[in-house]
């Protein structure tokens, strides 16, 4: 255990819902939640919540493109996926039910990570086709942040039963392969400078780096073809590997190299 | 049995959990998903938005369930929809036998709507046109029956343009006065503060949805 990232990602993760919660205790810090917000007087949105809205209801604000655009710039630069493992409070939740999953030895299959572009794809078709912005409706992390502001509980049967079939059937799938914004933010990662670097030289093939990330398949190609940089989209950015690793062979870096396959 | 559990690599206690677990998650997560679906927004008829809502079915897309109106309404008139309204979840509504719209004059829910669903050119609250007040049952209103009520008129923060009081002989007793309330949509902003004091246990004074007036080329 070389490195902490966990630390300073849990700090961010639970920050976000103190955040969120913030107006409740009469805080002006933040109002809103991650579909659409503000930060101490800077207007936050949601690049996914932008394009439905945009789509759907055919209202262009101006403040409001520039504000999607920052944020899908901020993550475009950190990684995109970076999102899904520092922010959104569904991917804590999941996290805390696949540390469950993994003591009750439960639910190891899983989908194709692609799938989350196929969620993403029918999210903007829906919204063309009917003007329903599925996602909006349906996204738990719209679920989770109404029962914290507003109290309203019982949509918070679908985040339950997200959590559940994690738990009992499908390690991390609602994260991994079906949330369209997850979809939307992998497609922004694959060109993102910040990703996790591997030094061949110092790996010891231990394993440990591959038991602690959540999507192995996208760590395992790099480490098995000596590749210099863990390049693809659907990389959170969790840092888990670098954590585990204990001779130093993955770290931290900022640097776009186009060798890289993903 | 013993031998099949062997080959496909999961043990008799992992395949109980999972054949029970597992039709149980799923059936849970498709019902939290048809119960939004089921339900077609506005199924309970018409539903009252914050003041510059953009109209109809167009609402439901443009508006992102932030919340940011809710929490900048400084009466809480604006809550937020659940489950029940379908997939409308997450948006405004205002429901005004629980509390109407004192539409602010700065209009704070529509400053601090991001996306355009309530439309921020909207700064006269006069032209606010959130729905229209309409008397739904004329026999039970207490003005129209003789009675000095007119609470909906003085209530009304448009007295004597949005409700006017149309007074005539009481033909019954015929020797009182009926004072009607009259709507006058073309002035009526649908804040609902009318519908909320009704003084009658079910208003017989509601907002609806606002029907223009029609050009229909009949003189008279």
């Amino acid at each position: 255990m070389s490195s902490r990232w966990w630390l300073p990602r849990r700090a961010a993760q639970l920050s976000t819902l103190a955040l969120i919660a913030s107006p409740l205790l009469g805080l002006g810090v933040f109002r809103g939640n991650l579909a659409a917000g503000e930060l101490l007087g800077m207007p936050l949105a949601d690049p996914l919540a932008f394009l439905q809205a945009l789509i759907g209801g055919r209202v262009l604000v101006l403040s409001y493109l520039g504000s999607a655009l920052l944020v899908a710039a901020f993550y475009f630069v950190l990684g995109g996926r970076s999102f899904c493992g520092w922010v959104c409070p569904v991917g804590l939740i999941t996290e805390m039910g696949d540390k469950l999953r993994r003591r009750l030895d439960s639910g190891g299959s899983t989908l194709p990570l692609a799938s989350s572009r196929f969620s993403l794809a029918l999210v903007l078709a829906t919204v063309a086709l009917t003007g329903i912005p599925l996602f909006e409706v349906l996204s738990p992390i719209g679920i989770v942040s109404r029962a914290v502001v507003f109290k309203s509980l019982l949509p918070l049967l679908l985040p339950a039963a997200i959590l559940l079939v994690e738990v009992s059937v499908s390690r991390r799938v609602w994260c991994r392969s079906l949330c369209p914004l997850g979809g939307f933010y992998s497609l922004l990662a694959r060109f993102s400078p910040l990703r996790v670097a591997f030094l061949k030289e110092r790996c010891t093939h231990c394993g440990d780096c591959l038991r602690a990330c959540p999507v192995q398949e996208v760590l395992a190609p790099p480490l098995e073809h000596a590749a210099p940089q863990v390049a693809a989209g659907d990389c959170s950015r969790c840092l888990a590997c670098v954590d585990s690793c204990p001779t130093k062979a993955l770290k931290i870096s900022f640097t776009y190299k186009s060798s890289c396959t993903g | 049995m013993g031998d099949e559990s062997k080959n496909s690599g999961i043990s008799r206690r992992q395949f109980l959990r999972r054949s029970a677990v597992t039709p149980l998650a799923l059936a849970l997560a498709g019902g939290a998903l048809s119960s939004v679906y089921l339900r077609p927004a506005d199924a309970g008829g018409f539903t009252l938005r914050p003041p510059g809502a953009v109209a109809g079915k167009r609402f439901l897309s443009a508006c992102v369930r932030c919340g940011k109106c809710a929490q900048a309404c400084p009466y809480g008139s604006i809550k937020l929809a659940g489950g029940e309204a379908g997939t409308g979840i997450g948006t405004p509504v205002i429901t005004p036998r629980e509390t109407p719209c004192y539409l602010c004059q700065d209009l704070p829910c529509v400053k601090a709507c991001p996306s355009g669903a309530l439309d921020n050119n909207l700064e006269d609250i006069e032209n606010v046109r959130m729905g229209t007040a309409v008397i739904i049952d004329r026999e039970s209103c207490l003005s129209i029956r003789g009675l000095r009520c007119e609470v909906c008129y003085r209530q009304c923060p448009l007295i004597d343009k949005a409700i006017t009081l149309e007074v005539r002989h009481n033909t019954r007793t015929d020797e009182h006065t009926i004072m009607e309330p009259v709507v006058h949509k073309e002035k009526c902003v649908g804040c609902g503060i009318c519908e909320n004091s009704c003084v009658l246990p079910k208003p017989v004074i509601v907002v609806q949805r606002l029907v223009e007036t029609q050009k229909d080329g009949y003189e008279f």
